[in-house]
């Protein structure tokens, strides 16, 4: 399909531009690294604690990390005319909000492929027994945040308060998916005798779908000039 | 003397009502361009006032005016960039309000920088400029399109260390792979040498004897411009033809003939 | 133009009027609930507020979806003057239900459903007021404010339920039957009264911003 096709260059463009400038992967990766570090610092060396705390902590190193990947999914079409450049191709111009969000959604997903073993070795949590499961949900959460994400940062990148209206916009509209994300997390990690992180991923399955639905409907007002 | 014709439109002196009733210029299969009552404002500062135009298909259109008179507005406008505040127009016979896919497809758009990614290289700028044009090429096709621009053996450098000369080719390369209707140039001498200017005269005789219709936004006079059919003046937002105080008024020098001799 | 600010004029005692009866019944007359004790008599401005305070953002999203398909610019005014409301009496509600739980939980904050649903909604609506604030276009100002609007209301619902299945502390909502009469209706009097007091606050609100776009608009043209 061609919506597809032309989704498929811009991730392209992007990863490729990524690729070489190497700008914000080791950015995002060693901030992760450090946000979590801090988490453990000042929580302190009770193991049960951090154990029960680990989804939490996770999670709030992925949405911070996370905000530096959005910040930049649109900074660097600045240098090249700006969005401009994207929209005067013919085509569904909600090619170009799902070419940043698989974007956004690929680099993160990388990012965490650090961070959960990070994690794993200062929150002193076992990951292997549940990979899959734990990948489940990563990705899950992961779409979840890109797909409100990549919405929000075209709403606001031309703002000048950008930095911070991003977030004052983000948060609120994440809370659901990080409620599924986190919990769904620790009860694998810690324990789920009643299985009940099946609630959790459900919430972040619809948190998806619908969020999918209204952000890929709305973008082209979004664009609008 | 007047560009505007206003055969078959029943528009009142009320531009918004042409809009309501989707009373559009005839789609006449002879005009690329055709506006009418066309506005566009940014906030409150309107930049476009009322402009009545018509462009025929194969045609050359000239437009100068001072700086920030509007003529990148406009060239966007035509280009679907920017909706119109009031009024109604069609690119190539589709509406540019409802058909602007349409439109994007049989247009396209140089501007001043261009839209080009410093961090790829001429050719992979080149693939994805072609590829979001829904266009496949073979790799030999975009060598030789670079070839075409001077550029064959910098293909493989990124854009980043390239002139403004260059990088202006690569823009020109870019519009040559695809296959226009309307082809929109904002500034196109700017930041080019001798070779670079007749690259772009070049450029749009090839398209005067394959049809395509031709609008120049520019300071410079060049062959280009002197061929045009249409020579207009845009300034306070509206359009008007061009007498020569007017020229000079607003510093166009058509005596730098220096910098467009072939 | 005249006739308009007197029945706006006529609301407002009638608000005024119904608020002082309503409050004078809740404080007064009506006996208070028999395990609570006097506290709850703050219910009678609380629950009103929290009604507002979603029936205010319902009225930003209705607006929002109108703006959006027909562009009118008297659809955002509505929006805005809405939400400016609604954040006062979200902020009421937040503040009442805080004082309610000190003395009846012994916290200043739980993270019961409603009072959380209602905290992130005032986030949503600050963020909504927040993004008005840097477009000096009308229509573009419109626009985002209504995509935000949208959103942030579709995300309403889907916060309440999360926080419920997160948490159950707050009191199951009162039905009819475990209530008595006196407390329903005053309830339902205060009710009203809030809902006229929210109408009169709307019809000022709205004519001020028309005021406002007109001084913009000359502004923008003699500036």
């Amino acid at each position: 399909m061609d919506l597809l096709r032309r989704s498929w260059t811009i991730v392209w463009k992007d990863l490729l531009i990524e690729a070489r400038t190497k700008q914000a992967f080791n950015a995002m990766v060693f901030f992760a690294a450090l946000v979590l570090f801090i988490f453990s610092f000042a929580l302190g060396p009770d193991t049960a604690l951090l154990q029960q705390v680990s989804g939490g902590l996770l999670w709030v190193g992925i949405a911070f990390t996370g905000i530096l990947s959005l910040n930049r999914t649109y900074q660097s079409e600045e240098t090249s005319g700006g969005i401009e450049g994207l929209r005067v191709y013919p085509g569904d111009p909600r090619a170009i909000y799902l070419g940043k969000l698989f974007g956004n959604i690929i680099i993160l997903l990388a990012v965490e492929m650090v961070l959960f073993p990070a994690a794993a070795v200062l929150f002193q949590i076992q990951l292997l027994p549940h990979a899959l499961e734990l990948a489940g949900v990563a990705i899950l959460g992961t779409i979840g945040f890109s797909i409100v994400g990549t919405f929000y940062a075209a709403l606001t990148v031309n703002l000048r308060a950008r930095e911070v209206m991003l977030p004052l916009l983000l948060f609120p509209a994440l809370i659901p998916m990080l409620l599924g994300a986190v919990n769904a997390t620790t009860l694998i990690v810690v324990g789920d005798p009643m299985l009940d992180s099946g609630i959790w991923i459900r919430l972040l399955v619809a948190f998806d779908v619908i969020f999918f639905v209204i952000s890929l409907w709305i973008f082209p007002i979004a664009l609008e000039e | 003397m007047s560009s505007i014709r206003l055969n078959n439109w029943h528009v009142g002196w009320n531009s918004s009502r042409a809009q309501e009733a989707a009373i559009t210029p005839t789609s006449d299969p002879g005009s690329a361009v055709e506006l009418v009552g066309f506005s566009k404002r940014f906030g409150w500062n309107r930049v476009l006032r009322g402009i009545d135009l018509r462009v025929d298909r194969g045609t050359t259109l000239a437009l100068v005016g001072p700086n920030g008179a509007g003529k990148t507005t406009l060239l966007k406008c035509l280009a679907t960039l920017l909706q119109p505040s009031d009024g109604a127009g069609t690119v190539c016979g589709f509406d540019l309000r409802k058909e602007g896919d349409a439109i994007r497809e049989r247009v396209g758009l140089v501007t001043v920088r261009g839209y080009v990614y410093d961090d790829l290289t001429a050719e992979e700028n080149l693939r994805f400029s072609a590829r979001m044009s829904g266009l496949k090429l073979e790799p030999d096709e975009y060598r030789a399109a670079l070839a075409r621009v001077g550029l064959e053996r910098v293909a493989d450098q990124r854009v980043r260390t390239f002139s403004t000369g260059m990088r202006k080719r690569v823009v020109l390369a870019q519009l040559r792979i695809r296959p226009l209707e309307l082809a929109l140039l904002d500034e196109p001498y700017a930041g080019l040498d001798t070779q670079g200017m007749a690259l772009v005269d070049e450029f749009v005789r090839e398209f005067r004897e394959t049809g395509t219709t031709v609008i120049i936004a520019s300071h410079q006079a060049g062959e280009a411009t002197r061929a045009a059919e249409q020579t207009l003046i845009l300034k306070n937002g509206k359009l008007s033809p061009m007498d020569h105080d007017e020229a000079a008024r607003s510093h166009l020098s058509f005596d730098s003939l220096g910098a467009s001799e072939v | 133009m005249t006739s308009k600010s007197g029945l706006a004029n006529v609301i407002g005692i009638a608000a005024l009027a119904l608020f002082l009866a309503g409050s004078f019944v809740g404080l007064f007359v009506v006996p208070a609930d028999g395990m609570q004790g006097d506290i709850q008599r703050l219910m009678y401005v609380h629950v009103p507020a929290a009604w507002l305070a979603f029936l205010s953002f319902f009225v930003v999203f209705l607006m929002s979806v109108l703006y959006l398909i027909q562009r009118d610019l008297r659809w955002d005014r509505v929006a805005q003057s809405s939400a400016e409301i609604g954040v006062v009496f979200t902020v009421l509600t937040l503040a009442l239900g805080s004082m309610w739980g000190k003395p009846t939980w012994g916290v200043w904050w739980t993270w019961d459903p409603r009072l959380t649903t209602t905290a992130i909604m005032l986030a949503i609506y600050v963020g909504y007021l927040a993004i008005r604030s840097f477009a000096d276009d009308p229509d573009k100002r419109a626009r985002w404010a209504a995509i935000v609007g949208i959103i942030g209301f579709a995300n309403v619902p889907i916060v309440y339920l999360s926080v419920i299945w997160w948490r159950t502390l707050h009191q199951p909502p009162s039905s009819p039957r475990s209530v008595s009469p006196e407390i329903l209706w005053t309830l339902m009097f205060n009710l009203a009264a809030f809902t006229v007091i929210y109408v009169y606050l709307m019809m000022r609100r709205i004519r001020l911003a028309k005021l406002e776009g007109e001084l913009e608009q000359r502004m923008a043209y003699h500036g």
